[in-house]
């Protein structure tokens, strides 16, 4: 079947949707906060003594590489229009696999896959009970938050885990003069482009997460999308966790206490909407840097760590609100 | 054409469906040719979305099946359904709003590839290019369409449905959202769908449309086929006779009853875009009917005298002294009910019981220092439930166990139990069955006994007509005109509904 085209000159025009092209760059998901962030650099940078400097911008990105790992994946979770937030529990369990599988076998690769097989089934289990098990994702992931904590809390409470130097090479390390951690986040971030861009489960799941009844109407796999998004989130944990180690060098039960808000907290200042279907890889990685930016200057101006949380809440808020406002300037006029 | 028999491209064989005991679609044949538009035509609830999801794959019938070239098919989800080449164009639109054109159009679908085994976006973006070419568009493919309009957005959807290679589009009111200008656009393309071949399944209330762009009409009523034959065999008004069928005077209830004063007039009242300039009066002891096609603003009109929804111009008056409705605070406070549209998501709360549902609106009356009396509201509700003659359960079982028709009943007993002077029935017939229909009219008419100002929205046009004093006509967004009981007739109605008189004029 083909239609001719120009076999018939259109009686009816029919005005063409002229975007201008600021708001199409505007409707970028992740421009506002790429803006902030350059902003945000530049002013802390300008009132700061110390922050401009290649070593203090070096530790800002070795801190965020860890929020980036997991907030690459929670990323997706939360684009096909589900939440993970058991990643700050799930981030210790692995940590703890990994360095006890380190202590036994050593290495760091055993104990690398050891993390990520902990991880995937951690992540396999919450999107079973939050899909197929028709549990809502919030609660089967925050339940599993306390459940891992406590976990954790019983299995290795008494435990301090010191990692030897053979096994800290995800945390540490350079490679042609660039640290490894980085190379790492960078790479992940490449995949996911790439999957993002390449692969149909990802294109899937931001458009069930944008309207779900209309994913129906076309019979896409809803259930089988966010089942493996939840996967995902899962062996990001067990990667991070490898990083984490490596880069602490020792491990607390206690560790990674409210890391799953940081992730949140970066995918949403990034820019990818809380109720799915809008955003970008960038946005993860962005807020991830920008959460990292607001806490070395917080330490840097010698802001007491306890107005850590506070500060942190705001963004938080701060940007979901803005976000609401600008869709009100983007769509005005539609 | 030659004498050869033709071949259907696809045909519905005998298919019903049942929901559980309501049975929505029974023993429907029908076949569809290439090249020809096929209107579904029927009053709401005559089955004809059901049975186009049967015909796409949505609903796999529970009798019957779906014949595609001749060879009797299993389609277990849309998908199949489209592999076969028969696509749905949903009322709703069902687009990815923050996702491209491009991407919107090969959703669900295999792209191509490069031989690195990416995904082609060159070749995809031509294909998406020329196809919306074919349909008189140029758009830059890779926006997003929620910036794009309500018409382009439809068209996007027919593109996709191309894109698919579909042979058969069902397309379900496809101009609801759309102006004159850009309906007459999208019937040309159907017209030009035709010419190439592809069989369309056309469902709409505008029966100028059926008339326009279908070669063949199938009617539909209470979920059986009436009637299929070709256009040329229906006049508007014998098609309106056969979807509405058979008599029905004994339904419904309408005794005398006197009309006092204005209790409820409306001035000039405007809520762009969805209605303009609406003016009426409704008496004490009247039934004003609003009729009208789904999308004429019958509902947001509604919303607008209840609080729901902000009017930018115009004045409301009650019982003769003007007010300014904000909230449903401010309505109850002026004796205005409201019976909303959608039962389950607006009006009840299904896990309470049926006695607090009944209550829940007017807590005040059995409150006493700020404290409930159980037993006042067990009474009152335990009487509402008698007088609404809500069966099925006993009071305290929670209101989700009961039949369409009790719960309805239930929502219209809590919706009076305010005592209001003014009540506003959105199609309170809905999805009722036959029995529990009648028993609304009487509620209904035992309103306007009691002096009520009542007025009732609704599709169904025998409701309208049998029920109301007057009836007031609005179309996409206007008030075309207000019938004086003497002036009732279906034609006449459903004519200044779908507005033919209008656009001829226009036009």
């Amino acid at each position: 079947m083909s239609l001719d085209a120009g076999s018939e000159t259109r009686t009816v025009d029919f005005a063409a949707d002229d975007v201008p092209q600021w708001r199409s760059i505007l409707s970028w998901p992740a421009a506002p906060s790429i803006i902030f962030l350059v902003v945000a650099t530049l002013g802390v940078g300008m009132v700061t003594d110390g922050f401009l400097t290649i070593a203090n911008l070096r530790s800002i990105l070795e801190q965020a590489v860890l929020i980036s790992i997991v907030a690459l994946a929670v990323n997706q979770v939360i684009l096909s229009g589900e939440i993970d937030v058991s990643t700050g529990s799930l981030l210790a369990v692995c940590a703890f696999v990994f360095g006890n599988t380190a202590n036994v076998v050593g290495g760091a690769w055993l104990p690398l896959l050891a993390a990520l097989a902990a991880g995937g089934t951690v992540g396999l289990l919450n999107g079973f009970l939050s899909t197929y098990g028709r549990v809502p994702s919030i609660i089967t992931t925050l339940g599993m938050l306390f459940i891992l904590r406590g976990a954790v809390l019983l299995g290795g409470g008494a435990q301090v885990l010191n990692m030897a130097p053979e096994s800290r090479i995800f945390g540490q390390g350079m490679i042609a003069g660039i640290p490894v951690t980085i190379l790492i986040a960078a790479c992940l971030f490449l995949v996911m482009e790439i999957v993002s861009r390449h692969i149909i489960w990802a294109r899937n799941a931001i458009a069930i997460g944008g309207n779900e009844s209309a994913a129906r109407t076309l019979g896409l796999p809803i259930r089988k999308t966010r089942l493996i998004a939840f996967v995902l989130s899962g062996l990001c944990c067990g990667l991070a966790a490898a990083v984490f180690l490596g880069q602490i060098g020792q491990l607390q039960a206690t560790a990674a206490t409210g890391f799953e808000l940081k992730v949140i907290a970066a995918v949403v200042l990034g820019g990818t909407s809380i109720r799915g279907g809008k955003g970008s890889n960038v946005s993860p990685v962005v807020g991830a840097v920008l959460v990292g930016v607001i806490l070395n200057a917080m330490t840097l101006n010698r802001v007491p760590g306890t107005y850590e949380l506070l500060v942190l809440g705001s963004l938080i808020l701060g940007a979901v609100s803005f976000e609401g406002v600008r869709q009100k300037l983007l769509t005005r006029g539609h | 054409m030659s004498l050869v028999e033709r071949r259907p491209v696809c045909a519905l064989r005998n298919v019903s469906k049942r929901f559980g005991s309501i049975s929505a679609c029974q023993d429907i044949s029908i076949e569809l040719f290439a090249g020809e538009a096929v209107a579904l035509a029927g009053e709401n609830g005559a089955g004809k979305s059901t049975t186009a999801k049967c015909l796409y794959g949505f609903h796999s019938p529970t009798t019957g099946h779906v014949e595609v070239d001749g060879r009797e098919m299993t389609f277990r989800s849309p998908r199949d359904g489209e592999a076969a080449g028969i696509v749905m164009i949903p009322q709703e639109l069902d687009l990815f709003p923050e996702l491209s054109i491009v991407e919107n159009m090969f959703m669900g679908q295999q792209r191509p590839r490069t031989r690195f085994g990416t995904f082609d976006w060159r070749a995809m973006k031509k294909t998406a290019r020329e196809i919306l070419a074919r349909l008189g568009l140029r758009l830059d493919v890779s926006q997003p369409v929620h910036l794009l309009s309500a018409a382009n957005c439809k068209l996007i959807e027919i593109a996709r449905a191309l894109n698919r290679n579909a042979r058969v589009i069902i397309m379900d009111e496809p101009t609801a959202a759309l102006t004159d200008r850009e309906v007459r656009r999208l019937l040309s393309i159907v017209r030009d769908l035709k010419k190439n071949g592809v069989a369309i399944v056309y469902i709409t209330h505008r029966l100028d449309e059926i008339f326009d762009v279908c070669d063949r009409i199938v009617v539909l009523r209470d979920g059986s086929l009436v009637d299929d034959g070709p256009v040329s065999d229906f006049t508007e008004g014998s098609l309106v006779k056969k979807m509405v069928g058979r008599p029905l005077e004994s339904l419904f209830t309408h005794s005398p009853h006197p009309i006092g004063d204005v209790a409820l007039e409306v001035v000039g009242l405007t809520s762009e875009p969805a209605f303009r300039d609406i003016s009426f009066q409704v008496r004490k002891g009247e039934i004003l009917g609003i009729s009208g096609l789904i999308g004429a603003g019958r509902s947001e009109l509604a919303n607008a005298l209840f609080g729901l929804r902000a009017y930018a111009a115009g004045t409301i008056a009650v019982n003769e002294r003007r007010v300014r409705i904000n909230s449903v605070a401010d309505a109850f406070r002026l004796g205005i009910a409201y019976l909303p549209e959608e039962r389950r998501s607006q009006g009840l709360i299904l896990p309470f019981s049926i006695q607090h549902n009944i209550t829940l609106a007017s807590l005040k009356r059995f409150t006493r220092l700020g404290i409930v009396s159980e037993r006042g509201e067990a009474d009152f509700a335990r009487k509402a439930a008698t007088d609404f003659t809500v069966s099925g359960a006993r009071i305290d079982a929670a209101v989700s166990v009961l039949s369409g028709g009790n719960q309805q009943k239930v929502l219209i007993a809590k919706t009076l139990a305010r005592n209001p002077e003014i009540i506003i029935l959105d199609e309170p017939t809905r999805g009722v069955d036959v029995g529990a229909k009648s028993e609304i009219y009487r509620i209904i008419d035992d309103l306007a006994r009691r002096g009520c100002a009542v007025i009732l929205i609704s599709s169904e046009l025998n409701e309208v007509l049998a029920m109301s004093d007057r009836i007031l006509v609005m179309r996409e967004g206007v008030a075309v005109r207000t019938f004086e009981r003497s002036e009732f007739s279906p034609e006449a109605i459903g004519a200044a509904a779908a507005g033919q008189k209008v656009l001829s004029n226009v036009a």
